[in-house]
């Protein structure tokens, strides 16, 4: 990278220019097509004020958040329990590659149907759609972690607990978090989906009911506040592997 | 050096090991066959062998990370490994070392935690032995990168710390597999000075796997040369060169040239029938 002062100036003059953009849209296309960013920043102030906004990121990040631990402890822990079993994994994948398969977004309304419409259904989708992301690249962690490198620790008197915890789970970090980088915008989205489809709260809600009375404004100030979550959680996530692997960063510097 | 005093401490013998030749297949590559070896308490041997003769194949045996297809295994008269024994037991309860071709560092430990890995793992880290660690390091050259991820560390720091990893815990056998290969001349020479001192302070008994004949000379007591696969001992040659031993001027003695003449001579007879004139 060069001066740091060119970085920050070029993405300034970037910004100006979305902003230009956005504008010139919304004087061509108008109102009903491009909201203004004047009437969105007043909407912003006004559910801010109102309580609605805080309420509303509380619900879908409460969704996403839970559905997240749930969905990516399972698919997290459920390889290292099957690969201990040999043949085990093998004879489970055609199922799991099946169960990957089916459109995740098409079992939302059967979800809704059996878990009512609040927070649980949601919780569950998050979960499925986040599941099968980190089971597949666990797994491929698992199998991809250096067969010498585990066959000298077992050597050395590693066994069980240890093994897992000095070898096996550091040769997965990168790809868990790799598959994070995925699935927290996902779990994100798919919470603001699962309210699209029935809720009384959280941001897809609000957007669901800006829709329904033609309030443009009111979608895309719903859109803008999750797109801003995503970033912000994607920065902490950043931060996260930058800490938890700090073993290499020295070396290869971030990725 | 005379073997003896009790029998060996670890014997090979008949030992084989085929690969491929599944799915009914006729095609079974024999990489060892019948190959015995006996190494006495306190002895550095030498195992010399053209590359591709199944070295690394007969220390994996040795240290259990695979199985042969023939032959067994004996440690202090004890078999530890014989074909159809159900589970591989690698390192044999920590009584095997062994010290690999690429260091194996665990690249997301520091020096010193990759250090004592093994005492932590065996429950044997207390007072003593973290004394008897930081003397090690002293040893080895490695005081003051004790903080160091192994990837900011030369290559030859990483042999050093992969040596006094396997040293630090005390196995009574330790293979070593070419464990100085990638390295330069002057590195190597470093490290084989460094390894006798280390081997002086508490003899161990060493099977130690080179294609370098003066490596093979100067560190061993006994030098064992391979034949190409299937791989069996078929020379055997006393060194005679005095302890301690000084590994730079000893190219210069008389018997170190006859004892390499008489190996590579050993070994060229081990080069495919195609090259030899």
């Amino acid at each position: 990278m060069s001066r740091p002062g060119v970085v920050i100036a070029g993405r300034l003059l970037l910004g100006l220019g979305l902003v230009l953009l956005w504008t010139l849209l919304h004087r061509v296309l108008g109102d009903h097509t491009i909201a203004g960013l004047g009437d969105i920043a007043v909407r912003l102030w006004e559910i801010a004020q109102n309580g609605v906004l805080l309420r509303d990121i509380g619900v879908t990040m409460l969704e996403a958040g839970a559905g997240l631990a749930v969905g990516g402890l399972a698919g997290f822990a459920l390889p290292f329990l099957i690969t201990r079993v040999p043949g085990f994994e093998a004879a489970l994948r055609p199922f799991i590659a099946a169960a990957m398969g089916v459109p995740k977004l098409a079992l939302a309304p059967l979800l809704i149907l059996w878990f009512g419409i609040g927070l649980l259904s949601k919780v569950v989708f998050v979960a499925l759609v986040v599941f099968f992301l980190l089971f597949f690249s666990t797994l491929a962690g698992i199998r991809g972690a250096d067969p010498r490198l585990i066959a000298v620790a077992r050597v050395l008197g590693l066994r069980e607990l240890m093994l897992l915890r000095e070898v096996m789970l550091p040769s997965t970090l990168p790809f868990v978090f790799a598959s994070l980088k995925v699935a927290l915008p996902r779990a994100i989205s798919a919470a603001v989906v699962g309210e699209f489809i029935a809720a009384d709260t959280g941001l897809g809600s609000y957007i669901q009911n800006a829709m329904s009375q033609a309030d443009t404004v009111g979608v895309f100030t719903g859109v803008i506040v999750v797109t801003v979550l995503v970033v912000v959680v994607n920065a902490v996530l950043d931060h996260t592997q930058k800490r938890a692997m700090g073993w290499r960063h020295s070396a290869i510097g971030g990725f | 050096m005379t073997p003896g005093k009790g029998g060996p401490v670890l014997e090979v013998r008949d030992l084989a090991r085929c690969f491929g030749g599944r799915d009914g297949r006729d095609d079974a590559l024999a990489v060892i066959e019948g190959l015995s070896l006996a190494v006495a308490e306190g002895e550095f041997v030498t195992v010399a062998g053209p590359s591709g003769s199944g070295k690394s194949t007969l220390l994996n045996m040795i240290a259990q990370i695979d199985r042969p297809s023939e032959g067994t295994i004996h440690l202090r008269g004890e078999t530890i490994l014989a074909p159809g024994k159900a589970d591989l037991n690698p390192g044999w309860n920590c009584q095997i070392g062994y010290v690999t071709q690429e260091d194996n560092l665990l690249p997301w430990r520091r020096l010193l935690d990759n250090i004592l890995l093994p005492l932590r793992a065996q429950r044997r880290l207390d007072a003593d032995a973290r004394t008897r660690v930081a003397a090690l390091i002293e040893t080895a050259g490695l005081t003051g990168f004790e903080r160091y991820y192994p990837h900011e560390l030369s290559g030859g720091m990483r042999k050093r710390a992969s040596l006094v990893r396997t040293l630090a815990y005390d196995p009574p056998v330790i293979l070593m597999d070419e464990p100085f290969g990638a390295l330069d001349a002057q590195t190597r020479t470093e490290l084989h000075a460094d390894l006798l001192r280390l081997w002086s302070l508490k003899r161990k008994t060493i099977v130690f796997v080179t294609h370098d004949i003066t490596e093979a000379i100067a560190l061993g007591d006994r030098v064992l040369v391979l034949s190409r696969a299937p791989a069996r001992v078929v020379d055997e040659y006393r060194v005679d060169l005095p302890r301690p031993r000084d590994v730079d001027h000893l190219i210069a003695e008389p018997a170190f040239a006859r004892l390499y003449e008489s190996i590579r001579q050993s070994l060229a007879r081990q080069a495919p029938k195609a090259r030899r004139a």
